[in-house]
């Protein structure tokens, strides 16, 4: 181990004040060998016209799925029934901290590592990449445990590109952010596609 | 650090004659990653978002303390600890400081090369402390005891039926079970260590100044559950990791999956910011960013190198690689291999340490098209090779005879002498007698000279 | 137009033939040839091992051999992309506009007959010839003639046959084919493993054939390869075979 200052006065800076200092130092040395270089500015990606129809293209084409409530249906019921109707033999649900008691499914609750469905709330979607925004104000293991993600997103919450939603974000990031576009995946395994490793192996955006 | 490099040569020898499956595992691998690549550059305006991340990161660089010291502040209003180890000795004490005072017995982990690089699993282990990798194909090598042999598929080498083996033995599964089976089986396994791990800890790919978020690509959701279930987050980020803005993010995110597996994104993004910020907000009790020099400052004060500091290790460069292709990364011998590799070990590990990586490459510059911040790797295999012919790293014989080639060739009779001499008188003998030549033909048919040189034809006309 | 023909050491001992037909085929298009007897070597072997003093010493007596010439024409794509896009990197400052003289002057044989004589209909001698097109690296990425080698051959008739790793490196890279002589020559079997039936694999770059050949008669493949200006002067119509 190097240097000579001892273990416990190294908490929490690791050597402390002078490995911060020393690395600064030679940055800053570095930094005079050089031109310092301008910033280019914003990186202008194309606009998608219509965000909600590019999300639901993008996002179902990773792996995604969408569905829209019936609007003459209470959400709750729609979701409901949805779940039973999937074929998927959802029995038990684990509920986002965050999700309003209009929005959530009339089953059982489980803890997020045994249910069957985990349902949440999304901040926002965006249209560019096709993500579902989700923050650490939901509950995160219901966003990653359960095989099936429901998450609920308002078609108003559907922005254009990744920009515009990371930067609306900025003054009011919680401790920590999902951006999930589409479930689960690996090629790890003899360069074949599966589905389902770790997270979700399900992912359903509600446009509402 | 112990590397393997200065035998390169040898050892792509062997792999190519004794590990055939490699090649082809690696080949095909590269080649669909690098077809993906194609594509997706292809949907967007990939020259400009090129050239856009390229100055991005240039600003970035050549700002570097002003936007260290901000990352730093932000991620301290996070509520976030922020450490910094000037080398692999001093990133393994920080984390393993850590993990006595919060009485860690398990950790999990997502991929990370710079963990490989400081050599952190086996320091944990030594303090008894439990690691386990939780990428499908970090996982699978960890039970191999193999390194990862390329920086975004680690196991790329492997071929299913090899995975089939490892599982059938240490986890019980059907000898013949197809990837979903092999990988169920897998998940069964990680799942219980996620929920039991104290600690989790991930590398970083981008690194925010303006609101300290660690940001973190992935497409398993490995890395969504190791910063999120365990109650301490420990990230080690390389200082060149870092993006000025959030609006720089959101570009970088989606240039470095299109290069890397040819995706608009990765199927989970983590974008940490620190703990658990306020009542309602959900996520674990500590969080640390380890902030890592370990050669880099030596690398942005070279004069040529420092441009590899742009490096988002997308892959692409090694993807496109023909000479990765024929073995996969063992070759090289340390963590970084393929053209990025050749360029950022001698800058990290010091040339002397890293020959002969500046010369395991034909210069065919694939890899230049392909990277997605520009880096000019084969000015810097020269500007290394340069180095390196000053410093005497390379066979004497072969400086002399390129000196005499050049001294020949300002002197034109003499230059058409020792031709002469050299491809027709000599060539036989010398093919025998110079180890140089010796390798050449071992590998291929010796060249055949024409009957009269060109210029003799030039003399007696053409018709 | 008068043109110098830079006949570079590989042609000048190995492909001697093909150099005589690079002189018949420009002269075919309407040029005058000259051949600047002072010429050696452009000095690529140098610049790629790290040498670049002694290649700028060579780069300096080629500046000085070609420069009163009205263009420049290498049988090479690597050695024309060492004078065109490496000469300005390296010649010494007060060399530095001969340098960028030079360069606007030299082409590779393929890019001189299309991009500066604007010749891309050559005849039909290589009509019912398979042919795949193997461009050497720097011709491909430095001078970017993706195109140019398969327009001619196809404007001399032939087929020219698509080929999974047409783009790829043959793994010649000069130094590199001694030092890493192993992957050298895995990357050729890469070549030749997806090489597709065809009658000659056409290059303009003698390093890369000399490399492929030599691997594909170790291993008994039985490729024909030929030099790009030997097939083009065969496409010119009426040449006899
Ligand atoms: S050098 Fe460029 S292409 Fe290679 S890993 Fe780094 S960013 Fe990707």
């Amino acid at each position: 181990m190097s240097g000579p200052t001892a273990p416990n006065r190294r908490e929490p800076h690791g050597d402390g004040p002078r490995a911060r200092a020393r690395i600064l130092a030679r940055v800053t040395r570095a930094a005079a060998l050089r031109d310092r270089l301008p910033h280019p500015g914003r990186l202008d990606t194309p606009v998608p016209p219509d965000p909600v129809a590019t999300f639901v293209n993008r996002f179902t084409s990773q792996g995604g799925e969408v569905a829209t409530p019936d609007p003459d249906r209470a959400p709750r019921d729609w979701l409901t029934t949805f779940l039973g109707e999937l074929g998927a033999g959802i029995a038990t649900i684990a509920l986002g901290a965050d999700v309003p008691p209009g929005l959530q499914p009339r089953l059982p609750g489980a803890a997020p590592a045994h249910a069957d469905a985990g349902i949440s709330m999304a901040w926002g979607a965006v249209a560019e990449t096709g993500s579902l925004i989700l923050p650490s104000t939901g509950t995160r293991a219901v966003q990653l445990l359960p095989p099936l993600h429901v998450v609920w997103i308002p078609a108003d919450r559907v922005f254009a590109r990744l920009e515009d939603a990371l930067l609306e974000m900025v003054p009011t990031l919680p401790g920590s952010v999902g951006l999930h576009s589409g479930p689960s995946k690996s090629a790890d395994i003899g360069q074949t596609v599966v589905t389902g490793v770790h997270g979700p192996g399900r992912c359903i955006a509600v446009v509402h | 650090m112990a590397t393997r490099i200065s035998d390169y040569a040898a050892r792509s020898r062997d792999a190519i004659r004794d590990q055939p499956q490699v090649r082809t595992a690696v080949t095909g691998a590269t080649v669909a990653f690098d077809e993906k690549r194609r594509r997706a550059y292809g949907e967007v305006d990939a020259d400009a978002w090129r050239r856009w991340a390229e100055a991005v990161k240039n600003h970035l660089l050549t700002h570097l303390d002003d936007y260290l010291a901000e990352a730093e502040a932000r991620l301290e209003a996070n509520g976030a600890q922020v450490h910094w180890a000037r080398d692999a000795d001093e990133a393994r004490e920080i984390v393993l400081g850590l993990a006595s005072r919060l009485s860690v017995r398990s950790v999990v982990k997502g991929k990370s090369m710079l963990t490989e690089e400081v050599e952190l699993n086996p320091a944990l282990e030594r303090a008894g402390i439990e690691v386990i990798e939780t990428d499908l194909g970090e996982y699978i090598l960890q039970l191999l005891d193999e390194p990862p042999s390329h920086i975004v598929g680690p196991a790329i080498h492997k071929k299913l039926e090899q995975v089939q083996e490892l599982f059938a033995d240490r986890l019980g599964t059907d000898p013949g079970g197809d990837p979903d089976e092999l990988a169920r089986a897998a998940r069964g396994v990680l799942r219980d260590a996620f929920i039991n791990a104290d600690m989790g800890i991930t590398g970083g790919n981008f690194l925010v100044a303006e609101t300290g978020t660690v940001a973190l690509i992935e497409n398993e959701g490995n890395i969504r559950l190791t910063t999120s279930l365990p109650r301490v987050h420990v990230a080690l980020v390389g200082i060149e990791k870092l993006l000025p803005r959030m609006s720089d993010l959101a570009g970088f995110l989606q240039l470095t999956t299109r290069a890397a597996t040819g995706q608009p994104i990765g199927c989970f993004v983590s974008l940490v910011q620190g703990p658990a910020a306020h009542p309602g907000d959900d996520g674990p009790e500590e969080v640390h960013v380890v902030l890592v020099d370990n050669g880099r400052t030596d690398v942005l004060l070279h004069e040529n190198a420092w441009e590899a500091l742009r490096c988002v290790r997308c892959g692409a460069c090694l993807n496109i690689c023909p000479v990765y292709r024929q073995t996969g990364g063992h070759a090289y011998g340390w963590v970084y291999s393929g053209p990025i590799g050749s360029v950022l070990d001698p800058g990290l590990l010091g040339l002397h340490e890293a020959m002969p990586l500046p010369f395991a490459s034909s210069l065919c510059g694939a890899c230049f098209d392909a990277c997605p911040v520009r880096i000019p790797i084969p000015e810097l295999l020269l500007a290394w090779r340069e180095e390196a012919q000053q410093e005497g790293l390379t066979p004497w014989k072969e400086r002399t005879a390129l000196s005499a080639l050049a001294a020949a060739a300002t002197r034109p009779p003499l230059y058409r002498l020792a031709g002469k001499l050299g491809t027709r008188v000599g060539a036989t003998r010398a093919a025998r007698s110079l180890p140089m030549l010796r390798d050449w033909s071992r590998d291929r048919d010796p060249p055949r000279p024409s009957p009269r040189t060109f210029r003799d034809l030039w003399r007696k006309g053409i018709k | 137009m008068k043109v110098a023909l830079f006949v570079t050491c590989l042609a000048d001992h190995y492909f001697a033939d093909a150099a005589v037909d690079a002189v018949r085929l420009l002269r075919h298009l309407g040029c005058e040839v000259t051949f600047p007897d002072a010429q050696t070597c452009c000095g690529q072997p140098a610049y790629n091992a790290g040498m670049s003093r002694e290649a700028a010493r060579m780069a300096h007596h080629t500046i000085d051999t070609f420069a009163d010439c009205e263009a420049v024409v290498l049988p090479s794509g690597s050695c024309a992309t060492m004078v065109k896009k490496f000469y300005p990197r390296i010649a010494a400052d007060d060399r530095a506009v001969q340098a960028a003289a030079l360069a606007d002057k030299t082409f590779e044989l393929g890019e001189f007959i299309v991009r500066r004589l604007g010749v891309t209909r050559l005849g039909d001698g290589l009509a019912g010839r398979r042919v795949a097109v193997h461009q050497g690296c720097h011709a491909l990425r430095e001078l970017r003639l993706e195109r140019e080698p398969a327009v001619l051959l196809e404007g001399a008739g032939a087929e020219v046959v698509p080929w999974e790793a047409q783009d790829e490196c043959c793994g010649f890279g000069g130094l590199f084919s001694v030092k890493m002589s192993a992957v050298s020559a895995a990357m050729a079997d890469r070549k030749l493993d997806t090489l597709p039936r065809v009658d000659w694999v056409v290059s303009g770059d003698g390093g890369c054939m000399l490399h492929l050949d030599g691997r594909s008669g170790a291993r008994g493949c039985g490729v024909e390869f030929v030099h790009l200006a030997t097939a083009l002067w065969r496409g010119v119509d009426g040449h006899p075979d």
